[in-house]
């Protein structure tokens, strides 16, 4: 089935928040699951996969290595890369043992335009830039589980990827997102059928 | 001559503009969305058709109307269904109705219509596809459709009296864009220069239902009553508008959309600030605004609730129109920055509702001066979101303190002050409104609290260093991370926030639902409940075959009889 772009984001959101981030981080979410659709790339694999997975670290940040002693938080650590993006300027940062490493391009591409500049990842042979408005992989890869990931200034953008308007993620993982959405939904009850929405007028009139 | 330079006026403060009680008393204007709907399609001769009306004599079937503008055609594509009485409700519970509609990208062939009949008169439990741009459904007045069959059918016109009470045959219960069911997302639309402006495509589609709302109660009509069949008579028809029914859906809308709601009171408040900064009228922008006055009164005479606190708001309306026409029947609308005078006499004599509606109402002589404000009312910002870390943390409480200066020394623990929750229920995904220490809702709420959340946020940053760049609080607490995306937002739509307790005990849904149902040009505000609201939209607007420059503008006021 094809989803438009909102449904993605706003189920991507729905779902982090379900899986227990902060309303804030689950907005990140949603916005990079939805960036990635744009681009083409299996956004909806990426966070179905991590919100399956026990929570992640949060990066300890040291000059030009962001790292924890257990597996980073993509979505942590993407929201870290965007709001330290002004660390770029001092040089390369490397994000050791990140999980599911796609979902760091969306935060990245907003990094990249909040430094008006190309920034370049390198995730082990797979190099790819961003201006902030594209990504130009040349193909898209099947993501590894984790990896390190370099971030740095620079670089030269190689065509983009087409964008897309449509996502078509794979019925099993869409299902997966659905199922931690509904974790923010409050079970009915008899007060809330009746109060809850205020109507209790008749409608045939 | 009026001056060609307006000098420069202040806008209206957001704490003056941005309480509930003032939302909640908004009315439409000249940049409502219906309204520039309606002169855009008659500033570009747009042509309207109806390639197909395939209805029997049930009633049941499909029609096509097509919309035709400079570079585009949108068709309505509408499902006439037999609903029998004890499955009709407004709420989103329901699965059924009495009409069906998708608003279609082009005209269709009989593959869309195929597919669309399997899936728009499901509504939620229906798919649609990027060729859809909005999908709805209505309801019937079941006395007033009653009764205009049966008239029509033995050769006699509608009561005038039983139509004014109600005002319109059908009622819309919800009209879904934005790549809502599968839709198009706006984002591939919103290029479109007729599209440009906020809601336009779902004001087309409400326009058009009008049009087959008419058409279908003739059919039935005809059909019933045979050669016997009256014509309806085209002024009635003219007065009758579409309802619309809007529930609890519609309020975290305007929470969630800082920047579009900004820019909509926004583009309102510089056509005000324009207009006041205005010297000297002239005699027929004062002859226009006096007779827009009149049928803007005749329009609040027409308003019926039986709601309480719309009785008791339209009881002071209506006093304060008394009072308003008597004062402009004397005062001085021409010299001496007359608008910015009658405004400030508003302020100072009239309450909230007369307020707004006089500040509405000196918008109307100044089509150059304000509905060019119309271009700016779309969100067009997507880097909003992002936030920029490296704002200090003096500046954050600073842009925190903006917003919620006032909220910042409420007791957030008090219970009536969070005897709310907004939550979303289980079974219709739908936004509800809870009472916090009734119902197991808390862990369930929605970030639609902004003002606490601010506070609270507030508070974690009183023992930070100043100079810190945001960035860092936020990686140790990602529970403030949406509260100061919003604060960041606020520095560039500082009428973004609400400045009121959204989850008090005192708290009026409706008062959300009116500001936002304001701008899109409705009227006749008729709360069924606290969080619940019906209202007329395009009552009195040209149908196509009478659209045009003329008619395209001043339709929302009633005529007077002279």
């Amino acid at each position: 089935m094809s989803f438009s772009l909102n449904e993605v984001e706003v189920t991507a959101k729905k779902a982090a928040r379900g899986a227990g981030y902060s309303w804030g981080l689950a907005e990140e979410a949603g916005k990079a699951t939805r960036w990635l659709c744009a681009q083409g790339l299996d956004g909806c694999a990426s966070l179905a996969a991590l919100l399956q997975e026990p929570r992640h670290a949060s990066p300890q940040l040291k000059p030009g290595i962001w790292s924890a002693s257990g597996v980073l938080c993509p979505l942590v650590t993407g929201a870290a890369l965007s709001d330290f993006a002004a660390q770029l300027t001092e040089g390369p940062i490397r994000i050791v043992d990140v999980a599911h490493p796609q979902l760091l391009l969306p935060f990245a591409a907003g990094a990249a335009r909040q430094t008006g500049t190309v920034l370049t990842l390198t995730c082990e042979d797979l190099v790819a830039h961003t201006d902030g408005a594209g990504v130009d992989l040349t193909h898209i890869p099947s993501p590894p589980g984790t990896s390190d990931v370099t971030v740095s200034m620079g670089g030269a953008m190689a065509g983009f990827l087409p964008k897309q308007t449509r996502a078509t993620p794979d019925p099993a993982i869409w299902d997966v997102l659905i199922a931690f959405a509904a974790r923010t939904y409050a079970p009915a009850t008899d007060a809330s059928r009746r109060l809850g929405a205020g109507a209790g007028l008749s409608d045939n009139d | 001559m009026r001056d060609p330079a307006p000098t420069r006026f202040p806008l209206r403060s957001p704490t003056q503009v941005m309480r509930l009680s003032r939302l909640g008393s908004l009315h439409q204007c000249r940049l409502s969305f219906m309204r520039v709907l309606t002169r855009t399609m008659a500033a570009e001769g747009w042509r309207f058709t109806r390639p197909v009306f395939n209805i029997g004599g049930d009633g049941v079937g499909h029609a096509v109307y097509s919309a035709t503008g400079p570079e585009r055609t949108y068709s309505l594509v509408a499902f006439a269904h037999d609903l029998p009485p004890e499955m009709r409700s407004d709420r989103v519970i329901a699965t059924a109705w009495d009409a069906t509609f998708t608003l279609f990208d082009g005209v269709p062939d009989a593959a869309d219509i195929d597919r669309l009949s399997k899936n728009v008169p499901l509504q939620e439990a229906g798919r649609v596809s990027e060729r859809e741009i909005s999908v709805s459904r209505a309801n019937r007045s079941v006395r007033l459709w009653e009764h205009f069959v049966d008239a029509l059918a033995a050769g006699q016109q509608p009561d005038p009296r039983k139509t004014a009470a109600v005002g319109y045959l059908m009622r819309t219960t919800a009209v879904y864009g934005s790549g809502k069911l599968g839709a198009a997302d706006r984002e591939t639309i919103a290029n479109r220069p007729e599209l440009a402006v906020p809601f336009q495509a779902e004001m087309l589609s409400v326009y058009l239902t009008r049009v087959f709302v008419r058409d279908l109660v003739q059919h039935m009509a005809d059909t019933r009553g045979g050669d016997q069949a009256a014509t309806l008579d085209p002024a009635i028809a003219q007065s009758l508008g579409i309802g619309n029914s809007t529930g609890l859906g519609m309020a975290p809308f305007i929470v969630n959309h800082p920047v579009l709601f900004n820019n909509w009171i926004m583009a309102r408040e510089e056509g005000i600030a324009r207009v006041r900064a205005v010297k000297t009228a002239t005699d027929t922008e004062t002859a226009t605004f006096r007779a827009l006055l009149d049928r803007s009164a005749l329009s609040v005479a027409h308003w019926r609730s039986e709601h309480p606190i719309q009785v008791e708001k339209l009881t002071a309306l209506r006093a304060d129109m008394a009072a308003l026409i008597a004062h402009a029947d004397t005062a001085d609308l021409t010299t001496s920055s007359p608008w910015n005078r009658l405004y400030d006499w508003a302020e100072a004599t009239l309450g909230e509702d007369a307020q707004e509606l006089v500040a509405s109402l000196i918008l109307e002589p100044y089509p150059d001066l304000v509905d060019g404000l119309a271009a700016c009312m779309a969100d067009d910002n997507a880097d909003a979101f992002r936030i920029d870390g490296a704002v200090t943390v003096a500046a954050t409480r600073a842009a925190l303190e903006a917003s919620f200066g006032w909220a910042l020394a409420i007791d957030w623990d008090a219970p009536e002050n969070c005897a709310r929750a907004w939550y979303v229920s289980e079974e219709k995904l739908e936004p509800r409104l809870g009472e916090r220490f009734d119902e197991p809702i808390a862990e369930y709420e929605q970030p639609l609290a902004p003002a606490r959340d601010a506070a609270a946020a507030h508070a974690a940053l009183a023992d930070r260093a100043g100079d810190q760049p945001i960035a860092t609080f936020l990686l140790a607490h990602p529970d403030h991370r949406h509260t100061i995306r919003r604060a960041q937002i606020a520095a560039i739509a500082p009428y973004g926030e609400i400045h009121d307790n959204t989850i008090s005990a005192a708290v009026l849904p409706i008062d959300m639902l009116r500001a936002k149902l304001a701008f899109f040009g409705a009227t006749h505000f008729d709360p069924r409940s606290d969080r619940w609201v019906r209202i007329c939209m395009y009552a009195g607007a040209p149908y196509p075959e009478d659209l045009s420059p003329a008619t395209a503008d001043h339709w929302i006021y009633p005529e007077v009889e002279t």
